[in-house]
């Protein structure tokens, strides 16, 4: 196993040489007042050293270890506690907090690169700072400015830690049929009672207290999801000089066995009456949940990308140490036994398809958001709203897309260390393990593909994709002359073309036919991200290509080949995809259940 | 973890109505017990022994796993009864020589057996699977001594067997092997050596373990070529056969691994382990072959069976589980949600895997089919065609179906959302324990460069031709065939192109040798979709015969329609992007600079 380096040099070259975001953080003022060019560099430099230093060597104890529960108390993997003091005292889980309340402010095209190197150097552990910052997300959009005094500072600082608490036995991905019942108190407070499953970091020893927000159901409220509230259940009670007070009636009945993330407690939670506050406005506790879900959601598509990341450093390690056969075109290395396994054609095709997807999925999910930082900070009301719309359509497409090229690439860096890659002293089968709950949580990638096709895209009518179409158009246009870029904008643009048309094809079919958004979606999906990833490697290319002449450090054209492979052996999948998506729906929906 | 149940009907249908078994094994040579009655007895009881005995005890072995200890390695509780059972069921003797106290049953036969068994407990039947090994090295080339003492207790099951090829700096090239084979005076050799990844190398169910030992002789050619076998057992027999003295042969320790965990993966070593010659000095490798092919089919049906066991389960967790309303209006208006298997996206995954497990079952049978004429064919003419078809159809075999098989396995814990990530409900295991057929028996990267390379191209095309001459014959008879067009249409076109995207990378082969590696695994995985067009496409029509015959059971074929169906629209597209990609040629693979990886 590789030891886990932070890839700084690429994340300075799609921060500052793709995206210009110095430029961007510039004329965003309320980003302007806390971060700079140089702050940023600072802290991409720290997270590093904090990442590779400090988390990334737990990961593998982590993993043997597991958490232990112990009548309601869970004990996390050795170490873990004191890495967790450490990011607290870094100041690293309010990264991007709101500063009124104690965060730092910093725009999410900076927090998606510190988040990049966590989750890459310990998916278990990262997901504990994840989960609070997605609590304090959803505290400070929707709580009462008593809530978020009471409770935000001491969860941006990351002595308190948050948890969601959503899914019940019987409710997953259909939260409408949620059981979870609050009823009032005389003192405005509410008793929460029922049995959430599946909660992550629901319960540890890492941080003092811990703030679950909580979904339920009031007394009389409509039947399903326009009938459920959100809540604030603390772990401890606070009292009012904010010392921590009672212990509040709600405990962990077991812990999860589970397939990877052992390092993480996944957590069945039991509400026994527990003391809980409405947070944000009565049965609209699910939409408020929509507002942080953008943000977890890119969170969970750059936890593929860090996976793949952490993957990759190892594959190509082993690719050069491993000696194993003869190089086709004759010996390489004539004095070792063998060659390294990388003078062999299809083990850069796995490195190679390693490459295209973390990099352009790194690029990708910085684009996703720069439209995020707009749309919450521009002062423009316009550019908000053409950025919310890029942000509702894009979303999807980067939690789902970035997690299935994210564990292909976890299978294939594990595949380059042959039988080795099974044995898990490696930590490659344990990247497979760890990556695959992404395609699951924070509904599954199917779910992500409904959301895309259905809601965005066809409920749109195809507004939303018009401002995708647009943006891409452009760049294409405003290229057409480059010379250099040519050979990479044709195949973009045909591809650009074939995703428009199937578009437009499938908006027109769902008229008709209810089941042909559900029979097309996880393939348009598919299309969409790898058409969206060769728009983003073509701006890579054009960000590149002026450098690469006379590079020695080999970064720049490296670049430029990892483009033209991306564009000549992934791309095509799109060919296949549009095809079976124009073939519609009937082939799905004809067996009945029995056939099955 | 599902309970299951072997899948009587399609391995029939299979069997008989698409390969007309009864048929093919009143061809071969010495196959005359094969009868339909025997088979059916044959496969009914293994169905039972797989469902009862071998399936409950699955679950139990990935969580306990197998535990070392100085004494030996301890396999998990309910293994060794059920090891017990199989032998005492006849199971190891099936397709074995009757002359050493096999039933002489076709390999086909028992490949059936071979699929039932592993997807009840794939960790399990690795145990007898690594023993067939064994008993082919020593049937195909030991001497009569060896036969009788080795043997006759490897085909009775009373001894077990493994292949110790890998060693710690050699895995895919074992032409750099370092075991060592020094001549005793007494014509026997002394091994000593580390080898890695053995698997089923220590455990306590039988009474002795016999190895096959790969190593080098004193002053041995380099490379490949320099490599001989060597039976190398645990216990050294006794004069009347018995197992007797320790011999100086030790399990290290066994590997921590992601999958399989209720076998033992041993690093085994051999400080002067008595061995005894097998075969031909310096050809060790070259007698591994004889069989390799049977083996390799082996692993191909974990991917068969990964794609079941997760169809089997996903399909009843589809109609169970409520989630959400059907688009089209609610279907279980009375409940408060519709059963999951109403959406369009939760059908996609289920019939992909029903679509990989059935055509997979077809390709292994197919293949099988080949095996046993290679074995038992009555003319040279017979066994040389079916060694070619054999040797095409092998690594296509083995690495698509292992490879769709895990994304079939992978889907099938999609569809449990949240819950196939736990442990309790096993479809994680079937992934974890899945993954590794993708890696041994030859990696995906290895097989593809042996059929594209070995197979295809050093017989100038040869090999493909003799399998698409067959499909072009299926698609003339059925041209006419109003209601087979849908299939009948695009795999005339297909077989066409998969010759002619043949003869484009042959070209430029003959110009860059990097081509072959670089468009091989898009070309296996082509060729591996062509073989299930043509295979469904076969199925389709035995299907729609028995429709316009008249059957009662419409249910069945019509199922089998939709899905031949559902494979040709929605998954055979993918060779467009195969298709495209293994064109786009060796340049853009080989140009990037070692350290360019790396930045």
């Amino acid at each position: 196993m590789a030891d886990y380096q932070a890839p700084l040099r690429d994340m300075r070259f799609v921060l500052n040489e793709v995206f210009d975001a110095p430029a961007l953080w510039a004329s965003l003022p309320k980003v302007a007042e806390n971060v700079d060019p140089d702050t940023a560099d600072a802290i991409l430099e720290e997270a590093g050293k904090i990442t590779s230093g400090v988390l990334a060597p737990l990961n593998r104890e982590g993993d043997e270890q597991g958490c232990k529960w112990n009548d309601g108390e869970v004990s996390t993997p050795e170490g873990f506690r004191e890495a967790y003091q450490t990011i607290v005292e870094g100041g690293w889980v309010g990264l991007g907090g709101n500063p009124e309340f104690g965060g730092m402010g910093m725009p999410k095209t900076l927090v998606a690169q510190f988040e990049e190197m966590m989750q890459a150097a310990n998916m278990a552990f990262g997901l504990a700072p994840m989960l609070t910052a997605g609590a304090c997300l959803a505290l400070d959009a929707h709580g009462s400015q008593e809530l978020k005094e009471k409770y935000l500072p001491n969860m941006y600082s990351g002595v308190w830690s948050g948890a969601m608490d959503l899914t019940e036995p019987h409710a997953g991905t259909d939260l409408g049929i949620i059981r979870t019942k609050a009823q009032p108190n005389d003192d405005g407070s509410f008793r929460v009672t029922g049995t959430k499953i599946f909660i992550t970091w629901g319960e540890h020893d890492m941080a003092e207290n811990i703030i679950h927000l909580v979904l339920a159901k009031l007394p009389d409220a409509p039947r399903g999801p326009k009938g459920i509230s959100m809540f604030l259940v603390p772990k401890f009670e606070v009292n009012e000089d904010g010392s921590l007070g009672e212990r509040n009636s709600l405990s962990c009945g077991s812990l999860e066995k589970k397939m990877g993330i052992k390092g993480s407690a996944t957590c069945v939670m039991n509400f026994d009456g527990a003391r809980g506050w409405l947070v944000g406005e009565e049965n609209k506790g699910l939409a408020a949940m929509f507002t942080m879900m953008n943000y977890e959601r890119l969170g969970v598509g750059v936890q593929g990308i860090g996976a793949a990341e952490a993957s990759l450093q190892s594959a190509r390690e082993y690719a050069l140490e491993r000696i194993q056969s003869r190089a086709p075109s004759g010996a390489q290395q004539p004095e070792k036994a063998a060659d390294p396994i990388l003078v062999h054609p299809d083990v850069r095709r796995m490195l190679l398809t390693m490459k295209g997807y973390v990099e352009g999925g790194r690029a990708f999910s910085t684009y996703v958001a720069k439209w995020l930082d707009i749309s919450k900070y521009s002062e423009d009301q316009q550019r908000r709203k053409h950025a919310e719309g890029m942000v509702a359509l894009l979303t999807p497409v980067a939690k789902a897309f970035l997690t299935d090229r994210g564990l292909d690439a976890c299978i294939m860096g594990q595949q380059v260390f042959g039988g080795h890659g099974f044995i898990r002293e490696w930590g490659q089968e344990q990247l497979v393990r760890d990556c695959r709950i992404t395609q699951i949580y924070e509904g599954t990638n199917g779910i992500q593909a409904l959301d895309l096709m259905g809601r965005k895209v066809v409920g749109t009518q195809g507004r939303l994709y018009e401002l995708f179409a647009e943006d891409v158009a452009t760049f294409i246009e405003e290229n057409s002359g480059d010379e250099t870029l040519r050979p990479f904008l044709e195949p973009l643009a045909a591809a650009f073309e074939r995703l428009s048309d199937v578009t437009e094809h499938v908006i027109s079919q769902a008229g008709d036919n209810p089941d042909a958004v559900g029979a097309a979606s996880v393939d348009y999906l598919d299309l969409f991200g790898l058409t969206a990833l060769g728009y983003m490697w073509a701006k890579m290319v054009k960000a590149a290509a002026p450098k690469a002449e006379g590079d020695t450090s080999g970064f720049y054209t490296g670049k430029m080949k990892t483009a033209r492979f991306y564009f000549d052996r992934l791309l095509p999948k799109t060919v296949a995809l549009a095809e079976g998506i124009r073939s519609g729906s009937g082939s799905m929906m004809a067996l009945t259940a029995e056939e099955f | 973890m599902p309970d299951y149940k072997a899948p009587l009907r399609d391995i029939k249908f299979v069997m008989t109505e698409l390969l007309d078994s009864e048929q093919h094994y009143a061809n071969l040579e010495g196959a005359e017990d094969a009868t339909p009655d025997m088979v059916d007895a044959i496969i009914g009881e293994g169905a039972k022994f797989c469902e009862q005995v071998l399936s409950p005890l699955n679950r139990v072995g990935d969580k306990e796993g197998c535990t070392w200890s100085e004494d030996g390695v301890k396999t998990p509780t309910g293994f060794k009864e059920a090891y017990q059972q199989y032998v005492e069921g006849g199971w190891p003797s099936m397709t074995a020589d009757p002359n050493y106290g096999g039933q002489g049953l076709p390999s086909s036969l028992g490949l059936v057996m071979s699929e039932m068994v592993g997807t009840a407990n794939w960790s399990f039947g690795m145990y007898p699977g690594l023993s067939h090994g064994a008993t082919n090295t020593i049937e195909e080339h030991g001497t009569e001594e060896q036969k009788q003492t080795y043997l006759t207790r490897l085909i009775s099951g009373e001894w077990t067997g493994t292949m110790c090829l890998t060693e710690p700096h050699c895995g895919s090239d074992l032409g750099t092997l370092r075991t060592k084979a020094e001549p005793n005076a007494d014509g026997t050799y002394a091994i000593t050596g580390t080898k890695i990844f053995i698997s089923a190398g220590e455990h306590d169910m039988a009474g002795n373990i016999v190895h096959i030992v790969l190593a080098r002789l004193p002053g041995a050619p380099e490379g490949t070529k320099g490599i001989s076998l060597f039976i190398v057992p645990k216990l050294l027999p006794n004069e009347d056969g018995s197992a007797g003295e320790r011999n100086a042969v030790s399990c290290g320790s066994i590997e921590h691994k992601m999958g399989i965990h209720g076998n033992a993966t041993c690093v085994m070593n051999f400080d002067g382990a008595r061995g005894w010659l097998i075969g031909p000095e310096n050809r060790g490798l070259n007698c591994m072959f004889t069989f390799m092919n049977v083996a390799r089919i082996g692993t191909a049906i974990q991917g068969l069976g990964a794609a079941e066991l997760g169809l089997q389960g996903s399909v009843t967790y589809a109609k169970d589980r409520l989630a959400m309303r059907s688009l089209s209006g609610p279907k279980n208006p009375e409940g408060i949600a519709d059963p999951i298997i109403v959406h369009p996206d939760v059908r996609r995954m289920l019939l992909t895997q029903k679509a990989v497990a059935e055509g997979a079952r077809a390709l292994i049978y197919l293949t099988a089919q080949q095996a046993d004429i290679v074995q038992r064919g009555k003319t040279g003419e017979e066994r040389k065609a079916a060694d070619e078809a054999l040797g095409f159809l092998t690594p296509i075999a083995k690495a698509f179906l292992t490879e769709i098989g895990y994304e079939a396995a992978n889907l099938g814990m999609q569809v449990y959302g949240g819950h196939g990530f736990i442990s309790e409900w096993g479809m994680e295991q079937n992934v974890r324990d899945a993954r590794i057929g993708m890696i041994y028996e030859g990696t995906t990267g290895i097989q593809a460069l042996d059929l594209l390379g070995r197979k295809v191209l050093m017989t100038q095309g040869e090999s493909l031709k003799g399998f698409t001459r067959q499909v072009h014959v299926f698609c003339k008879e059925n041209a006419d065939n109003e209601q087979l067009r849908e299939f009948i249409e695009p795999l005339t076109a297909l077989n066409k192109e998969w010759g002619d995207l043949t003869m484009k990378i042959g070209m430029t082969a003959m110009k860059n040798r990097e081509e072959v590696g670089a468009a091989s695994v898009d070309y296996l995985m082509y060729s591996g979709y062509a073989v299930f067009a043509y295979l469904w496409a076969r199925m389709a029509k035995v299907a729609q015969d028995r429709m316009e015959e008249g059957t009662t059971e419409e249910m069945f074929y019509n199922a089998k329609i939709q899905t031949a169906r559902f494979y040709f629209k929605r998954m055979l597209p993918r060779t467009r992007g195969h298709a495209e990609s293994m064109l786009a040629g060796a340049d853009s693979l080989m140009d990037m600079p070692e350290e360019a990886f790396a930045l």
